[in-house]
């Protein structure tokens, strides 16, 4: 990157009594990047975010903005927005008060008049216009959403920090959402941390992805090197497009206890493991081709675009092969029948 | 089944257990309109009067009965009772504000302020009355009796308020903070509003519980007395229908004050709709 | 880089911005919070109850006391008849009181927890009861008077629907009229935890019980009883603590002939006894003590509530 970073965490560690949240946790975030926060829950990422925001201190480490180290600092001395997933709207102030809220109480003092004016904008960046006097409780959950994010935006933080926003929404309104969170973003050219559960919402959302895994970060890279090439088992098995099958390097060939296996692709990791995206497997009749995986038909997933089909071996692993119906239509199984999962090499992740 | 007999056989146990629990006071409030100042404190009435009622405000001509040592003991009653609702309310709402975060000793802090509530007035009553005869100091309804009222009204503010604190969502604070709000701020513009109707009740409760306090009074006030001690030193003689009239106006005035604080509740809760129960899905 | 960090932490230094150790910070905010209250209780609850215990080893003169220890007011006190007559009057009322709000008050609590489904209808009738709370204590315990007496209206209905032809002259100035006075007074305090209790049985747990062929009343005393314990428990203290600590029943019902050792403390701090009074408090507090160690070993209040 040419110019200093907005964001720079080194190191930073955090301690629940005997449980690790966060282990030593290093990146930097750019000014026009929009970055996806994604783990499983029990990952540390509200960990994270809320530690960057100031709610929790770290016990080791530092946290850098712009340049100075905030890592202690006061919540309200910090500059950073937050949206939280349940948007902590002010139940007693109107949507207009709400938005105010940081601009009449904060530490500058602006007269009403600017003040108005900046809440005017901020509304209407959100698409919010005519809904000013309106009590927050009679607004819907989108619109909620948006008065979340006009409260923050007007404050004209440094960076913004989402947790799950999209989490409490419908999931028309969620992709409606997705797109504006990034042309906001866009139009104010500041840099935004968006935490999400959702392997999807972060694949379209982030110009990068930070997977977190149990407090460490598992991968942080671009959307399409993070799905093409994960760079942990756990990462591959939290995109939620992976097989992935135990076993050792042995050589050229990896051994599982299903085969042994050519490979493509090799990570490294201190974990050992065999990936294959679901949408790179073909099944087979049983006996027909080597080397492949033995197993027995469970059913299928109809998903609009692609048919999920799930497949059982003899230890009960279940492996999921995903048809794309523009390649062609769909086969069919016979429930409990044998058949052989099989895959070109170079689709073939090996770890370790 | 016998349960079916059972429902309304207590249905009938439950409508004789409330007009034991009312009796007295119908009875009582009959008897107040005892004909006076020859009527008795007993049956028959002789004959229907408001004379007693009159006889609290002063507006009889004297009699051999002596009129009820009302007027400046009743005003001591209340502004006692309001310094006691202030500070214990103060006191309340600060230490349920500590409570909301782990502390060493917050758990014997915690028995300590209920201690006031469970230990009896004349124990507490007799232990000021002790302190201030050994140490010379002098008692008063504004001072030592003070004291011990704010003693008993805490731990109820306080409980009221930790109640109150149990439900509230955090995260409006912490949406002010991330805001730019200082703590302060924060705490006067977003958590008061919104924890107010449960201020209000640690507030009633306060003030019913002082003004109405009689046992821990008995020892600790010195020689003015409040309301309660007054009525008690009638006792001891013989009692009157203005006794009555008394105890008709005495509740009627409670009843006003829940009436006060029904309305204030229902336009502060108007404002600040729940107390920050935030819904998660709009 | 490290140009930066050092100037960062000049402003830290400085204090404006950034808190030395958040962990430290905020628990002195806390210690600041809760000081008053603390310090409140501790000078005005707890120096006085020690006070209490000190001063019933104090030599009593006249009218004076001074703080040179003996055992004279113990030994007073339990040399006395008429002192341990009220010992045992107090224990003998506390424990009738109880079993009779008890047994008054379980069947409305269980009516109102168990039998009105209608939540606004359950809190109605709990408000009704609490209701005469507001009319103030002293009066609540006066209304008695013209209940119980000779001329009374119990005797007077009593007569008119000729049940009886003799007024009941036990009713007042009895020990018996104090004990229906704080019976009434304090059986709100039983109806109240017992109803809670009672509301939180699953109806599932009922009717399970009754599909499998168990009779009412093996379900009341196998079932329902046990779980509405905790609420007797607690009632049982609430109940417990005010009638030990009582004296203005007694004193307005029973004409002095009713001595709790409430009142024994009234009189003698009335003649500045203090000595004897702390005496008898000590003992109070003992009997407390007892009473609600030994409830709370019939529950085990934490797990339950």
């Amino acid at each position: 990157m040419s110019e200093e970073p907005i964001l720079r965490l080194e190191g930073l560690t955090k301690r629940f009594g005997s449980q690790v949240a966060l282990s030593d946790v290093t990146f930097a975030v750019g000014r026009g990047e929009y970055v996806a926060l994604l783990g499983p829950s029990g990952s540390g990422k509200t960990t994270l975010l809320r530690s960057i925001a100031g709610f929790e201190i770290p016990d080791a480490g530092k946290i850098i903005l712009s340049g100075r180290e905030i890592t202690r600092a006061n919540v309200y001395e910090r500059g950073i927005g937050f949206v939280f997933q349940n948007f902590a709207l002010f139940p007693h102030l109107s949507v207009k008060d709400n938005i105010a809220f940081g601009l009449r109480n904060g530490a500058r003092r602006l007269s009403e008049d600017e003040v108005l004016s900046r809440v005017l904008q901020a509304i209407a960046m959100v698409g919010l216009t005519g809904l000013e006097e309106r009590g927050v409780a009679q607004i819907s959950g989108g619109q909620k959403q948006r008065v979340a994010l006009a409260r923050t935006l007007v404050m004209q933080p440094k960076l913004v920090l989402l947790d799950e926003p999209l989490g409490a929404l419908d999931a028309n309104l969620r992709l409606r959402m997705r797109a504006e969170l990034r042309q906001i973003r866009e139009q104010l050219g500041i840099p935004f941390l968006h935490v999400t559960g959702s392997e999807t919402e972060a694949l379209a959302m982030g110009d990068r992805v930070i997977v977190l895994d149990q407090g460490r970060i598992g991968q942080f890279g671009r959307p399409d090197e993070v799905y093409n090439r994960p760079a942990t088992p756990n990462v591959a098995r939290f995109l939620n497009r992976y097989n992935v099958f135990d076993g050792a390097l042995d050589g050229e060939v990896f051994a599982s206890a299903y085969g042994r296996f050519a490979f493509g692709i090799r990570m490294a990791s201190t974990e050992s493991a065999y990936a294959v995206r679901y949408d790179r497997l073909v099944a087979r009749q049983a006996g027909s081709v080597s080397p492949a995986i033995r197993v027995s038909y469970i059913a299928s997933e109809y998903l609009g675009a692609a048919i999920m089909h799930f497949f059982e071996t003899n230890d009960g692993k279940v492996v999921e092969v995903e048809h794309h119906l523009s390649n062609g239509p769909p086969s069919t199984f016979s429930e409990g029948e044998a058949y052989d999962l099989t895959w070109t090499a170079e689709d073939g992740i090996v770890f370790g | 089944m016998e349960s079916r007999i059972f429902k309304p056989v207590l249905a009938v146990y439950v409508g004789l257990f409330l007009l034991f629990l009312y009796g007295p006071f119908i009875v009582l409030g009959i008897l107040s309109f005892q004909q006076g100042p020859e009527g008795g404190p007993q049956f028959p009435i002789t004959q229907w009067s408001i004379f007693w009622y009159r006889d609290i405000f002063g507006l009889t001509p004297p009699s051999r009965i002596a009129p009820l040592p009302i007027g400046v003991s009743l005003f001591r009653s209340l502004v006692l009772a309001g310094m006691t609702m202030i500070t214990s309310t103060v006191l309340g709402v600060m230490a349920a504000q500590a409570f909301r975060k782990n502390f060493p000793g917050k758990t014997a802090s915690f028995y300590l302020i209920v201690l006031g509530m469970i230990v009896p007035g004349i124990l507490v009553g007799l232990g000021s009355g002790l302190v201030a005869t050994t140490t010379g100091i002098e008692r008063h309804w504004w001072s030592t009796a003070f004291a011990t009222h704010v003693v008993y009204t805490l731990p109820f503010a306080f409980l009221v308020m930790l109640a109150i604190f149990n439900r509230f969502d955090a995260s409006v604070e912490e949406a002010a903070w991330s805001l730019g709000v200082s703590p302060i701020t924060t705490f006067r513009k977003v958590t008061f509003p919104l924890i107010f109707p449960g201020v209000l009740s640690a507030m009633l409760f306060a003030f019913t519980l002082s003004y109405d306090e009689f046992s821990r009074t008995l020892l600790s006030s010195g020689r003015e007395q409040t309301l309660p001690l007054a009525i008690y030193s009638t006792f001891s003689v013989e009692i009157h229908p203005n006794v009555f009239a008394f105890g008709v106006l005495t509740t009627l005035f409670s009843f006003s004050l829940l009436a006060v604080y029904a309305i204030l509740m229902t336009l502060s809760v108007r404002r600040a709709k729940r107390v920050a129960i935030q819904e998660a899905i709009g | 880089m490290s140009t930066i960090e050092a100037t960062a932490g000049k402003e830290a230094a400085v204090g404006k911005t950034a808190e030395p150790d958040q962990g430290r910070s905020s628990a002195s905010r806390s210690y600041l919070l809760i000081a008053p209250s603390v310090i409140w209780m501790a000078l005005f609850l707890v120096v006085p109850l020690a006070m209490i215990v000190y001063v019933s080893f104090w030599t009593q003169s006249t009218f004076k006391i001074e703080p040179k220890l003996t055992l004279d007011s113990w030994q007073t006190f339990f040399g006395s008849d008429t002192y341990l007559n009220s010992l045992w009057t107090t224990l003998r009322i506390w424990l009738i009181v109880l079993v009779s709000t008890f047994v008054l008050g379980y069947p409305t609590a269980l009516f109102v927890g168990l039998f009105v489904r209608n939540k606004t209808l359950q809190t109605a009738l709990l408000v009704l009861c609490v209701i005469p709370f507001w009319t103030s204590f002293l009066i609540r315990v006066i209304a008695w008077r013209p209940m119980l007496g000779k001329e009374g209206a119990i005797n007077i209905l009593l007569m008119k629907f000729g049940i009886i032809h003799q007024p009941i002259e036990a009713l007042l100035f009895t020990e018996l009229s104090v004990v229906i006075g704080m019976t009434q007074i304090y059986v709100v305090f039983m109806v109240g935890p017992i109803a809670f209790m009672l509301g939180r049985i699953d109806p599932n747990v009922i009717e399970a019980a009754r599909d499998l062929g168990a009779s009412f009343w093996r379900i009341l005393r196998k079932i329902i009883f046990p779980l509405s314990l905790p609420g007797v428990v607690v009632g049982a203290m609430f109940v417990s603590v005010m009638v030990l600590g009582e004296f203005a029943t007694s004193a307005a019902l029973s004409g002095r002939k009713v001595n709790l050792l409430g009142n024994i403390i009234v009189t003698q701090v009335g003649s500045l006894k203090w000595a004897l009074a702390s005496v008898v408090g000590v003992i109070l507090t003992v009997i407390m003590g007892f009473v609600i160690a030994g409830l709370l070993r019939v529950v085990d209040l934490k797990k339950e509530l």
